[in-house]
């Protein structure tokens, strides 16, 4: 039998007895659940408030009629009088103003003003109001990018399922070490099986475990949101989820040896999350390095070094690459020195694995399952 | 046939094997036996890669062993473990599967075994709901699913109860007559010596004695004598040096004595202290066999 028959039986006997586990369905109920109420409540919950500028001497009773039309298609207006133009598009760039519209004295066609993009409804209210003129001429301070605040949401949820992802299902397999280990099958199971090959087992069926939950939280996540119409899809979008996933599975995989090896040391379950917290310390650090430094400021320098590091490019490239800030030859450069990173990691950890998987005992340090393996 | 060659292995400063020498051949039911920290599980772990031996050669059938053919080998460790919340049919068909069944072939196996073992109606339970013994035949169930050409069992029968331990021997047996080369360890002396044509008896890394148990009995150089001669109490015996090791209940006498001994002088002694109600000269038994071995 091949040795590429037993990885392949080590992976499918993952895939089957984890994915048929209770707990394996509630979390990818929980998610689901959890996905599809974060992109949709928003729309129930908290009506949007809007402030309107008017520039120019306003038709008696037009603010009240503006607040109570706004009120009617669920928008909490609030109408000011502004006393210049110029004035109304400072307060604009500041954000004070959601939008101002331009009364000229001299009786000439009215004009709406955004600092972007146009807010709809707002836009909507205002133009069903005045019926002056058939189309009210609506003008942007700034040109606007469409998905700008898409690209900026994909980036922040990116990185949540990332990080969300690939520690859950390393910390699978941190346990899945720790059972085989305290229950002692491993002494049966690698009575045939290469200790190296059941580690990639066990990382591979685990691993497509996670690609089948995170490929269904992004398509439930893209549906709902796009159904709904909370948000139409940017065309960079089959791009930013091809480096969700290619990004989870070279994430996935590093951080899933590193526990899996620092779990064959542990002797107790009680031990496993002990033993994994350098590893659980690093992911996390490298998380909130992503979502506080990182999506800040996507071009600046430490988000172009993180981009390097192995622990740290699986959760910083593809919140770049859904901003839009990133080079090509940066994400090929990145592949590869993950790829090696991987490889380095599971040349060292496999023999690591090997020398203290069969130990029974204390709780071994990473030097003595390093110099057993030698002479296992 | 497995052949153990000069297999040596250090922990440390701890010597656990010192030059073990030994063979298993097709159809030979060998009991490995030995006081504990001898060598025993080294030697099973070596053989399944579990342990890599410092020197030394481990052949199957003339050529060393290597992953394929281990997986002609069955196994199981002294300290039991299968997967609790795997289903004990999917287990078995797993194991099966890993030592090169295809999966039909491994279904088929599987269900032939649970009828043997006797867990027909059990293939959907989890291994954690079932009882101790019968998780104990699981584990033996994981060691024969695919029929291997060599089963190899650390303490087989610790734990079980007399009916277990009855099973074990006749699913053994069984095998043996099939043509598998079996070996497993025990420190039930009596058991081995009820259930096994030959043994080997390990001790600090070193094999002390192997072969079939009646030869090695009769090889000794020693012979147990037991003598009850009618109301004499243990008078006749006093100047007899070559009865040693002399132990007394009431008219018996227990000895050891030197297997050319000359019995017909002893004899002589006992009937003229009186009526003699019982005689035995035997070859020392296994469990004796083992203490004069072991004993330092």
């Amino acid at each position: 039998m091949s040795r590429r028959r037993a990885i392949w039986l080590v992976a499918r006997r993952e895939l089957i007895e984890r994915g048929r586990s209770r707990a394996f369905l509630l979390s990818l109920l929980l998610t689901v659940a959890l996905i599809s109420l974060g992109v949709f409540l928003p729309s129930l919950i908290g009506r949007d408030r809007a402030t309107l500028g008017i520039v120019g001497p306003p038709p008696a009773g037009l603010a009240q009629v503006l607040e109570a039309r706004a009120d009617a298609s669920g928008l909490s207006l609030v109408v000011v009088d502004v006393p210049s133009i110029e004035e109304a598009e400072a307060r604009l760039r500041d954000g004070k103003l959601d939008a101002a519209l331009e009364l000229p004295a001299d009786g000439s066609a009215p004009e709406f003003v955004v600092k972007t993009t146009s807010n709809s409804p707002l836009y909507g209210v205002v133009q069903s109001t005045i019926f002056a003129t058939p189309q009210l001429a609506a003008r942007e301070l700034v040109p606007a990018d469409p998905n700008q605040g898409v690209a900026f949401a994909f980036a922040n949820a990116g990185v949540v399922l990332l990080f969300i992802s690939i520690f859950t299902f390393g910390t699978w397999l941190l346990t899945g070490v720790v059972e085989e280990k305290t229950s002692r099958v491993v002494e049966v199971v690698l009575s045939t099986v290469e200790s190296r090959d059941l580690l990639i087992g066990k990382v591979l069926g685990i691993g497509i475990l996670g690609i089948v939950q995170l490929t269904l939280m992004v398509a439930i996540g893209l549906g709902v949101g796009v159904g709904t119409g909370r948000f139409s899809l940017p065309p960079s979008t089959p791009n930013a989820v091809a480096m969700l996933l290619l990004w989870f599975v070279l994430g996935y995989a590093f951080y899933s040896t590193a526990l899996g090896v620092l779990g064959a040391l542990a002797s107790r379950m009680e031990e496993a999350s002990n033993a994994a917290s350098p590893v659980s310390l690093l992911a996390t650090a490298a998380y909130l390095f992503s979502l506080v430094v990182a999506l800040q400021d996507p071009d600046g320098t430490p988000a172009r070094i993180a981009t390097f590091l192995p622990p740290v490019s699986p959760m910083v490239i593809p919140l770049r690459a859904a901003l839009g800030a990133i080079e090509p030859w940066e994400i090929a450069l990145a592949v590869a020195l993950m790829l090696a990173a991987i490889w380095i990691l599971f040349v060292i950890g496999g023999r690591v694995y090997s020398g203290a998987i069969l130990q029974t005992g204390a709780r071994m340090r990473l030097r003595d399952a390093w110099r057993l393996a030698r002479g296992r | 046939m497995l052949e153990i060659q000069d297999l040596t292995k250090r922990y440390g400063a701890v010597v656990a094997l010192d030059g073990a020498t030994f063979t298993v051949r097709p159809g030979r039911l060998v009991g490995f036996l030995g006081p504990n920290g001898a060598g025993k599980t080294t030697t099973m772990r070596c053989i399944f890669h579990l342990a890599e031996p410092d020197s030394g050669t481990i052949a199957w059938k003339g050529a060393p062993i290597d992953r394929v053919t281990r997986l002609r080998f069955g196994y199981m460790p002294e300290q039991r473990g299968l997967y609790p919340r795997m289903k004990i049919a999917d287990q078995l068909s797993y194991f099966a599967q890993q030592h090169g069944l295809s999966a039909r072939a491994a279904g088929a196996a599987t269900t032939r075994w649970l009828g043997s073992l006797g867990l027909g109606d059990r293939a959907g339970a989890k291994l954690e709901t079932l009882s101790h013994g019968n998780q104990q035949r699981i584990q033996l169930g994981a060691a024969l699913v695919h029929d291997p050409e060599l089963l190899v069992l650390d303490e087989p029968f610790s734990g079980l109860d007399p009916l277990g331990a009855e099973t074990m021997s006749a699913i053994l047996r069984e095998r043996a007559a099939a043509g598998v080369g079996v070996v497993f360890s025990s420190h039930q002396l009596d058991l081995v010596e009820d259930v096994c044509e030959d043994v080997v008896i390990i001790n600090r890394g070193r094999i002390a004695a192997a072969g079939p148990i009646d030869e090695l009995r009769a090889a000794s150089t020693r012979r147990h004598l037991e003598i009850e001669v009618a109301g004499n109490g243990n008078a006749w015996i006093a100047g007899r040096p070559e009865l040693q090791n002399v132990q007394t209940r009431g008219d018996l006498v227990r000895a050891l004595v030197p297997v050319d001994v000359d019995l017909s002088a002893i004899l002589a002694a006992a009937r003229a202290g009186g009526e003699i109600r019982r005689f035995s000269f035997q070859p020392p038994t296994l469990s004796e066999l083992f203490m004069e071995i072991v004993r330092p």
